[in-house]
């Protein structure tokens, strides 16, 4: 039996009194936090992990059903906050691990002190009344460009798509590749990402939040910014004046100084 | 830039860090449709698409920051004439004095993707055929399952009307139609195996004066009660039925004149020292025949009409076979 720890590839740095927990968005891995991550443990413990199906995460532990949710993410949060105990953390979630995170943070309030978020998005789908950004026509555009880009034209002669859990090694070595991108778990984290509507959740967040939102993020607008504001309870709202849905790489000195002042005081 | 690599078989970009196009090669802009300088310091995102733009920040962007490298990434660009071009992209980041640069090499896949595009709705296709006969498969399985319940109602129905139509309403012992069948059935068994049979006709005596002295209700319980009589003397089902009136026949399979007549004079008994109810006392007149070669379906009723007619003459309450008045 794999413990939490390595089932979710969990790694900490630093060895500050304050714990921060940063959780990766959509596409990516725990990689993506390297250019703020050593940083902000010169002064707090960091904890990195990969969600299940994503990074070097146990991929035997994914199951469809679990994880076409953003509750299946929200209990590897709970569970890493379990085994590692850890108390008033401050989370970072980029994308949509803020919302991932918010659900944990609604289910466990205290567990959680302070909270960021860093271009995150409620829902990405315009309803009338509402400005996600894009049509559902939009995003069924986007699943098939996924699909051909992680599938790659061969396998469209495979005629089953094989349970992800039975062929860890898809999902091995040449990271620089998409091909090694497992294409069904893949497919499965952007439908619970681009599909899933958590409007209604915010009114039950009552951790203090920073929304960190870009000026120009051609991902999530700025008016998704503007309704999240509106709609957290206890919310702060910065715009940084740069372009993209990555400040924490494009511009990660300014953002992490961001989070270290929101958590500061 | 040098001349090979403007001319060079594949599109070709420099951009920077943010996204932002500083170099361009012939070839690209031939595809694209612009001038060079309508290209350089523009934005990566203005050749594509909302959701091409999408994608390319969400897989693109953070792989190339990760990695520095990024291998066949399909995306489809638009051209200044705003045609969709479906490219495969491969990036390199490096750093050149002291800037972050990102190179893009594209090369055009248009009949490729159309292929992909055409094997892909196949498979679709053939996944949604597989899926639809699955669904249709298990829908037939449900109507062959309602198919058979159907069919059983239907025969539990038939056997049930045909016990309806083979059944006298009053009394609820065969009818004449049901007789009719079982004569023909002995007349066979008797000409085919040489098994005889005889008939019994029973008629109550002055039945005209139950019913007018008390009431037909009272006549109805009679023929019921005397059915009940005659099936039990007989003990056999299906043996007894009323032909119509207060007038019922018996086949008596297997049985000779001589036993024919002993059994009819038993029923005149049993009946006379039965116990009626409203009326106190009932009586009964039986013709007997027994069937021979010479014998029709017709002539053995008509024997045994005669021998019940002549029972009534001698003074009802007795019975008399054919062979006695012939």
């Amino acid at each position: 039996m794999k413990t939490i720890q390595q089932r979710n590839h969990v790694k900490i740095i630093g060895q500050g009194e304050q714990t921060i927990l940063l959780a990766h968005g959509f596409g990516c891995d725990q990689s993506m936090w390297q250019y703020i991550a050593p940083a902000l443990a010169e002064q707090y413990r960091v904890v990195l992990f990969d969600y299940v199906g994503a990074g070097d995460s146990d991929i035997t532990a994914y199951h469809s059903e679990k994880y076409s949710s953003a509750h299946g993410y929200k209990q590897d949060i709970l569970d890493i906050i379990d085994e590692l105990e850890l108390k008033d953390i401050h989370f970072v979630g980029h994308s949509v691990s803020s919302m991932i995170g918010m659900l944990a943070a609604i289910e466990r309030p205290e567990c959680f002190k302070k909270f960021v978020m860093i271009g995150p998005s409620p829902c990405y789908i315009n309803e009338p009344g509402y400005t996600g950004g894009f049509e559902a026509s939009d995003i069924a555009d986007l699943l098939t460009m996924m699909e051909m880009n992680f599938t790659g034209w061969a396998n469209y002669l495979a005629p089953v798509v094989t349970d992800p859990a039975k062929d860890p090694q898809l999902t091995k070595s040449l990271e620089q590749s998409f091909v090694s991108v497992n294409p069904q778990i893949a497919r499965e984290f952007a439908e619970m990402t681009f599909m899933s509507d958590h409007r209604e959740s915010l009114v039950s967040m009552t951790v203090p939040t920073l929304i960190i939102q870009c000026s120009d993020d051609s991902i999530v607008p700025i008016e998704v910014g503007e309704y999240l504001h509106a709609h957290l309870p206890a919310s702060t709202l910065h715009i940084m004046q740069v372009k993209g849905h990555y400040p924490h790489m494009s511009n990660p000195t300014e953002t992490k100084k961001l989070i270290e002042e929101f958590i500061a005081n | 830039m040098e001349e090979r690599l403007k001319e060079a078989p594949c599109g070709f970009i420099s951009i920077d860090q943010s996204g932002c196009i500083n170099e361009v090669n012939t070839r690209f802009l031939t595809w694209m449709g612009y001038q060079e300088e309508e290209m350089v310091g523009k934005h990566m995102e203005t050749l594509l698409t909302k959701v091409n733009r999408m994608f390319f920040h969400t897989y693109f962007f953070p792989t190339i920051q990760l990695h520095n490298s990024v291998e066949e990434f399909y995306i489809n660009l638009t051209n200044a004439a705003g045609e969709s071009i479906p490219v495969l992209l491969n990036a390199r980041r490096y750093v050149h004095e002291g800037v972050p640069v990102i190179d893009c090499l594209f090369i055009q896949m248009k009949q490729r993707i159309d292929y992909e595009l055409e094997l892909r709705s196949l498979q679709k296709t053939t996944e949604k055929a597989y899926l639809d006969r699955e669904e249709a498969f298990a829908q037939l399985e449900k109507v062959y399952v309602e198919i058979a319940r159907k069919q059983g109602e239907i025969l539990e129905m038939n056997n049930e009307l045909l016990k309806l139509s083979n059944t006298d309403k009053l009394t609820n012992i065969s009818n004449r139609r049901f007789f009719q069948k079982e004569l023909e059935r002995h007349i066979d068994l008797y000409t085919e195996e040489g098994i005889v049979f005889s008939l019994l006709m029973v008629d109550i005596d002055h039945f005209k004066n139950v019913n007018d002295t008390y009431g037909h209700l009272a006549g109805d319980s009679v023929l019921v009660q005397l059915a009940g009589l005659l099936t039990q003397e007989i003990g056999l089902a299906n043996r007894v039925a009323r032909l119509g009136g207060e007038e019922f026949v018996i086949i008596l399979p297997g049985t000779n004149a001589e036993e024919s007549l002993q059994l009819a004079v038993k029923l005149n008994k049993a009946v006379e020292n039965a116990n009626w109810e409203i009326i106190h006392r009932l009586t009964v007149s039986i013709g007997a025949s027994t069937f021979s070669e010479s014998d029709t379906e017709v002539t053995i009723l008509n024997c045994v009409d005669q021998a019940l007619y002549r029972a009534k003459g001698n003074g009802r309450n007795c019975s008399i076979h054919y062979h006695e008045i012939r």
